[in-house]
């Protein structure tokens, strides 16, 4: 295929993203350093970097990405080691039974994350199984609290998460090599040898895939906090697109809150380049 | 390869398999079974598990007034849904193409469920939901047509400018929605484009571009090229070998990458709420029912998450198998 005719296939696709996602963020760098809110939306003023010093003097972003942060360290884990742990063990089952099994572990990969939350609430609403659980074991009725918003979120992300990581591990799984295996076997290694030296050390890459996909998701979990918090500051658990959506729409700090998007943005980028630039050597050699 | 023959390992294994799967299903389970409750048998102290089913949260979440022949109208709207699938189900019997067919009890399809507040007084419940309709097929349409001619470019060119643009797209891609969808609705408040479909669709398209053209590529690489190379030979030029030849072998991956499209449209949440004031779909909808004090919400809120979850599951289950091949193939979430 020619250079041209590339081009002349491309060039729709390309004119969507060039006008909707590049110029957006520039954009943003452009509305990040002017003071806007609902006021004067048509004229807005040019501080420089006033927004940026402010985002860093201000303690709500700070508590908020402490928060995301503490999420993301305990959530994927947890995601990544349930999801492992499940697909090896489903990989043991006969071939007749999983199909049940992973329809239901699907079910909320599937279901659309502002609805999932919605039904794990209803759980711990007043006259929740959940709810009137905890009141027979603990004895006192359950309370939306800072901690048991917190902890909420996060059994939330495990419900949710997992799924997604559970599939490709297992999709990864039917991959290893049966040759590898049964060699083993016949040299006496245990169950739990041959996952920690064949299996692991063969999903490698796959590990990395997830890791990455995990944390970016975490980064920018919004829905499931958005609905379990009731939008309510009071439970001090927001995260950084919580806190950024409401000072742009709450507070109409817009140029604020493009300074804060714009930092986010760097962030994730520092994470990503080495990732990025890996897919780009493979890619090279692929061709 | 050989499995594990221990028995109580194998009912261990079981055991664990089993719980992870309630844990995965019982908010739904739960959420069923509140939907069909009055606000007092929700909110009772022990949960019950066994009670009068009724379906007023339903009817109040959706119907202004209950119709006067509620049966009469029921059956009738069965019986034209009905007849649809039947048509749609033997459309390899008709004399013309088979997806005109499916073109034509869509679009008959939605007309008649725009003609539904006609004869039924209908919830704002229902304006969401076809709102809802309008912003995903026209997402997935605009996505999938553009993003079809990108991406067989993408597997046939072997440039070094193909490369640069997957993973620049594989860059945004990762990038928080937000970062997007703050300057989009400045552009839509300048535009007057703010609360119109167009502006969520045109967003959603791009927004979702990225991982519309890297997994279509995906599909068109396994095609091999001898296939359009010999149209070619016959006189075709790219653009007609690639409509007459390749996308007819494509619809496996084409209708894989609706799937997503459509799962990714519909579970939209952010966009829509801050690019709409009142014309929002249903994921936004259902959020409104979030908090709030009075008793009553339990039950709607419930009766809502069901209703807007109904839909998707529905979709899935009738192409479960191109889920999980789009799933597996690894291409998924860029």
């Amino acid at each position: 295929m020619t250079r041209r005719i590339f081009f002349m296939f491309m060039s729709p696709s390309l004119f969507v993203m060039l006008m909707l996602m590049v110029f957006p963020l520039l954009t943003s760098v452009w509305l990040s350093m002017h003071f806007i809110t609902f006021r004067n939306i048509n004229e807005p003023v040019f501080v420089g970097l006033t927004n940026y010093v402010e985002v860093f003097a201000d303690l709500k972003f700070w508590s908020a990405f402490t928060f995301t942060m503490t999420f993301i360290v305990i959530a994927v884990p947890m995601q990544i080691f349930t999801g492992f742990l499940v697909a090896v063990l489903l990989d043991q089952v006969s071939r007749r039974i999983r199909g049940v099994y992973i329809a239901a572990f699907l079910m909320p990969f599937i279901v659309v994350p502002v609805v999932g939350t919605l039904m794990v609430k209803q759980l711990f609403e007043s006259g929740g199984l959940v709810a009137w659980a905890y009141r027979e074991i603990v004895g006192s009725r359950f309370f939306l609290t800072e901690q048991s918003v917190k902890t909420l979120i996060l059994l939330h992300s495990l419900w949710a998460g997992t799924p997604f990581s559970l599939i490709v591990f297992f999709a990864g799984l039917q991959t290893v090599p049966h040759e590898l295996v049964e060699a083993s076997m016949i040299d006496g290694a245990t169950r739990l040898r041959q996952v920690r030296h064949i299996m692991i050390p063969h999903l490698r890459s796959l590990f990395v895939f997830i890791f990455l996909i995990s944390i970016m998701d975490a980064y920018r979990v919004f829905d499931s906090v958005f609905v379990l918090t009731e939008q309510n500051p009071v439970y001090k658990a927001e995260v950084m697109m919580l806190y950024t959506f409401r000072t742009a729409m709450s507070v109409t700090r817009l140029g604020k809150a493009n300074a804060m998007s714009v930092i986010t943005v760097v962030m994730i980028l520092v994470v990503l380049l080495p990732f990025l630039y890996r897919t780009y050597k493979e890619q090279i050699e692929e061709r | 390869m050989k499995r594990i023959e221990n028995r109580y390992v194998l009912a261990v294994i079981y055991t664990i398999l089993t719980l992870y799967a309630l844990f995965s299903v019982l908010p739904f389970f739960w959420t069923t079974l509140q939907s069909f409750k009055t606000p007092r048998q929700a909110n009772s102290r022990v949960p019950l598990f066994i009670f009068e089913p009724t379906a007023d949260n339903y009817t109040d979440l959706w119907l202004k007034a209950i119709p006067d022949d509620p049966v009469f109208v029921t059956l009738v709207l069965l019986a034209i849904f009905g007849l649809l699938t039947v048509i749609a189900l033997n459309a390899k019997r008709f004399p013309v193409a088979p997806g005109y067919v499916y073109l034509a009890v869509l679009a008959i399809g939605f007309f008649v469920l725009l003609q539904i507040p006609t004869f039924v007084r209908i919830e704002r419940f229902y304006n969401y939901f076809i709102n809802t309709i309008i912003v995903t097929a026209g997402t997935i349409c605009v996505s999938i047509s553009i993003g079809c001619l990108a991406g067989y470019g993408l597997a046939r060119y072997t440039g070094l400018a193909g490369v640069i643009i997957l993973v620049v797209a594989l860059g945004f891609r990762s990038l928080p929605g937000l970062s997007y969808i703050l300057p989009y609705w400045w552009f839509g408040q300048h535009s007057g484009l703010y609360d119109t479909h167009i502006l969520l669709i045109i967003t959603l398209v791009a927004i979702n571009q990225p991982f519309t053209i890297w997994m279509l590529r995906s599909f068109f690489m396994n095609i091999p090229k001898e296939i359009e190379e010999s149209a070619m030979v016959d006189g075709a030029n790219r653009l007609t070998a690639f409509i007459s030849v390749i996308i007819p072998i494509m619809w496996p991956g084409i209708v894989s990458t609706a799937l997503f499209t459509m799962l990714l449209a519909y579970s939209d949440f952010l966009l829509v709420r801050i690019l709409t004031q009142s014309n929002w779909t249903l994921t936004v909808a259902i959020s409104k029912y979030a908090g709030g004090e009075d008793p009553g919400h339990i039950t709607l809120a419930a009766a809502a998450a069901v209703s807007a979850a109904v839909p998707i599951i529905i979709v899935v289950f009738i192409f479960q198998g191109q889920l999980v091949k789009g799933l597996t193939s690894g291409a998924v979430k860029g």
